[in-house]
């Protein structure tokens, strides 16, 4: 399991867990407003790295969308690197 | 010339994000001192994916990268991160002959125009400083007066007279070669008071600007570095009178004036000039 | 002067029963023991639909969350509202309404008899034997009674609830001439929680850069004058510009003439250093400023009425030169909102806000631009508090922008260091961090009025789904 990011103000919580299957699950306080939006970037900057099999939650506090990006990649360069 | 260097976390989105909101010249984003061993390549990702989002338009920004003969694993990882990015250069600590060579190739290599600001914290470095100061690749160099004094035992009190020798001597070596002479930060974020004397010891020496370490702390480095409403009337006086009566020597409200102290009045004009409409 | 020392004995005698109207004042704010203690009396007797008027409700106000579960309300009309009776209110419609007036228009309702209320309970923190009351010492002491007054005088029956009965009060805030009977219980409030939540200096670093931008521009516009008056609230934000103009006064030498709206430490100050001849003080904020309105004669109490009611010609906001006001939503049009969140829940309310910015020369709204990620400009505003057309300037961290409306501003400051940026370019700029929110909940049923302060509705309130 791999761990990214900060539950502080404007940023997000990213946890990447093996997984059979591609799970994407998004707790966002905007998430009436930006729900969409965090998926698509999570979706694509998943894609952009060939992760196809994994459970990834983002616990997002207001992050913009270059955080979540930065905190995913950071997770799926550590998730990589341990060779998951 | 930048009057203020703002230091911001490479990982806090929160501050990033509002790096130029504080009015300051120019921000150095740290991946070193303020960035945990175990979260560097967070403080990589997250300051790079913000650069390439929103690149820096009214300000200058700078990296600090960690130290490229101490680290040099993590050190090149920030440097293939950055070396791509529209920003202004970097700070590179405890600089010194061999690591200002070191980085000054790998920018070579790459054909990369980023400057070098050099983080003058060490005492061996004080005898090298101008051939430091005299290299292309520096812009300027900045005194890190906190880890000098741990490393030399001497206490820090905000005087600074125990720092005096090695604030004039960058002072003095920047000068000669036309470059930024940065002073060491004022820590105590609370004390406002302080701030204003240590940020007048600095300008008074002949700093050209401070390193910031809290917002709230801009805007009393800028009062420091900036002219007084009296030596801007006073310099504007002395231009008008040598324009208008086409002399260079001549005598204002009972003192000399010559050549240097005119042209000292057209270079303080223009440096208001310049920074006039931020405080 | 009858006494009762029981709520129960005196509900009988009150003969309260269906449809009746009874309101509470909020000076006792989160700390407030008299609204739960008599309202969990009436939450025993099978009473319905009654018609609550407090002015203010707080998070600690779970007798009222009761009353509503029990179905014993079927109507609230207050000025401010947060906490778990505001989320209740929103999910569970009552059956006429919730109607949210500001400070001013709630004087003005009740003086004109539009609003009848039945029976006043009214929170006195010291009562004398004959039956006056004052807020300025006793155990639970807040202050100013300023939102009690015209209860006090115009209700039809008047219970003063205190915890502390004495021989005599030299100046009376309610005056023993309305008032039915006392009745005294053992607290009515908890002196900690009278003390607003916000009520110190922002240290954090936007908040300052805002607080200076709009600094700059009060200055700019050429406010800052011997004589001029100002309200900022009790903010973090507005207590910084607070301070910044304080120094500016003290660089300049300049007496201001008078400070109103709720009072702090900050502002009684500034009136202990002669920086500012009154405290018009319609709320207290701090214990200091309480011990100040006791012992300073400086220091005035007022009622909303002689602070904010808009039918009232010599209101003392009417010469109020600078307000500055806080923001959750602002629009193109410069509508503010206070009242609800972009989730259609309600967090607020006007208080005096749209009060302030109807009647100051100039009305400054302040906010961050972003706040986790949600951008304060909106193309309109979920609710309107306070309409666009009395506010003047909205500064932020990332610039100023002045309403259109306000061309004679606009002129001076082409002419100062103050840049300024329309409203719709700020939106912009937010949108380019934050991206293009997606629409918002739908507004379906409506569950509510707003009102401006002359008791016109100005907008609605929407069932929470």
């Amino acid at each position: 399991m791999i761990i990214v990011g900060t539950l502080e103000s404007s940023d997000c919580l990213i946890t990447i867990i093996p997984a059979e299957t591609l799970i994407i699950e998004v707790d966002s306080i905007v998430y009436d407003a930006f729900g969409q939006q965090i998926c698509h970037v999570i979706k694509h900057t998943l894609a952009k790295a060939n992760i196809t099999k994994a459970h990834i939650i983002c616990q997002d506090k207001g992050a913009l969308d270059y955080t979540i990006k930065a905190r995913l990649e950071t997770a799926i360069a550590r998730y990589q690197e341990e060779g998951f | 010339m930048n009057r203020s260097y703002l230091f911001i976390p490479g990982d806090v989105p929160r501050m990033l994000q509002m790096l130029d909101v504080f009015d300051a010249d120019a921000v150095i984003i740290d991946f070193e001192d303020a960035v945990a061993l175990n979260q560097k390549d967070e403080a990589r990702f997250l300051t790079r994916n913000f650069i390439q989002t929103h690149p820096p338009k009214a300000i200058e920004v700078y990296i600090r990268i960690n130290h490229i003969i101490d680290d040099p694993k993590e050190t090149m990882k920030d440097l293939e991160m950055i070396i791509d990015l529209p920003i202004s250069g970097i700070v590179a600590p405890k600089i010194n002959r061999l690591s200002l060579a070191k980085l000054d190739r790998y920018f070579e290599e790459k054909t990369s125009p980023l400057k070098i600001i050099g983080l003058v914290e060490t005492p061996d470095v004080f005898f090298d400083l101008m051939t430091l100061a005299q290299h292309p690749r520096i812009q300027g160099l900045m005194l890190g007066a906190e880890d000098l004094t741990r490393i030399m035992n001497i206490e820090r009190n905000l005087t600074g007279d125990n720092i005096l020798w090695a604030r004039s001597s960058i002072v003095y070596a920047m000068h000669s070669v036309s470059k930024e002479a940065i002073d060491t930060p004022y820590t105590v974020i609370h004390d406002h008071q302080g701030l204003a004397k240590d940020a007048t010891i600095a300008a008074n020496l002949g700093f050209t600007g401070k390193a910031v370490i809290h917002p709230n702390h801009v805007e009393g480095v800028h009062l420091a570095f900036t002219p007084t409403e009296h030596q801007i009337l006073t310099a504007k006086k002395i231009v008008e009178y040598a324009k208008k009566n086409q002399s260079i020597r001549f005598n204002l409200d009972g003192k000399m004036v010559d050549k240097p102290i005119i042209d000292k009045a057209h270079a303080l004009l223009e440096k208001y000039a310049k920074n006039g409409d931020k405080s | 002067m009858i006494v009762y020392d029981s709520v129960d004995i005196l509900l009988n005698d009150l003969k309260l029963s269906d449809g009746m109207q009874l309101s509470f004042h909020h000076h006792l704010r989160d700390g407030d023991h008299v609204i739960n203690q008599i309202m969990n009396a009436v939450n025993t007797r099978d009473i319905h639909d009654l018609r609550l008027h407090p002015s203010s409700i707080f998070p600690s106000y779970t007798a009222i969350l009761e009353a509503l579960k029990r179905n014993r309300i079927s109507q609230l009309t207050t000025s401010y509202m947060n906490g778990p009776v505001a989320e209740y209110c929103m999910k569970h419609p009552l059956k006429h309404g919730l109607h949210m007036q500001t400070h001013g228009g709630r004087a003005r309702a009740i003086m004109t008899e539009e609003t009848v209320i039945d029976i006043a309970f009214i929170a006195a923190p010291t009562v004398d034997v004959l039956g006056n009351a004052t807020g300025t010492i006793g155990p639970a002491a807040c202050g100013s009674l300023g939102y009690a007054i015209a209860d006090a005088k115009y209700a039809k029956t008047v219970i003063l609830v205190t915890d502390n009965i004495i021989d005599h009060i030299e100046n009376p805030q309610i005056k023993k001439d309305t008032v039915s009977a006392i009745l005294k219980l053992k607290s009515i409030g908890d002196p900690k929680g009278i003390i607003s939540g916000t009520t110190t200096i922002t240290n954090d670093p936007v908040g300052i850069q805002i607080a200076k931008k709009a600094t700059r521009l009060i200055e700019a516009l050429g406010y800052i004058k011997p004589g001029f008056s100002f309200q900022t609230g009790a903010g973090g934000i507005s207590l910084k510009i607070s301070e910044n103009i304080k120094q500016l006064m003290q660089q300049n030498n300049i007496q201001s003439s008078f400070i109103t709206g709720g009072i702090t430490q900050y502002h009684v100050e500034m009136l202990n250093l002669g920086m500012v001849k009154s405290l018009y003080d319609v709320q207290c904020f701090d214990l200091v400023a309480v011990d100040s309105l006791k012992n300073n004669p400086k220091h005035r109490s007022m009622s909303a009425h002689e602070y904010a009611n808009p039918e009232n010609p010599n209101r003392v906001i009417k010469n109020l030169d600078v307000v500055v006001l806080g923001a959750t939503e602002i629009d193109l049009d410069f509508n503010v909102n206070v009242t609800t969140d972009s989730y259609n829940m309600i967090i607020g309310g006007s208080g005096g806000h749209s009060d302030t910015a109807e009647d100051a020369k100039l009305s400054i709204i302040v906010a961050p631009l972003i706040k986790a990620r949600t951008p304060i400009i909106k193309q309109r505003v979920n609710t309107i508090t306070t309409p666009g057309h009395t506010i003047d300037c909205f500064v932020c961290e990332r610039g100023i922008a002045v309403n259109p409306r306000r061309q004679d501003l606009i002129k001076i400051l082409e002419k100062s260091h103050v840049s300024i940026i329309p409203i719709e370019d700020l939106l912009a700029l937010s949108h380019d961090y934050t991206g293009i929110p997606e629409s918002f909940p739908s507004k379906k049923e409506v569950i509510g009025n707003v009102y401006d302060r002359h008791g016109r509705i100005i907008d609605y309130l929407y069932l929470k789904e």
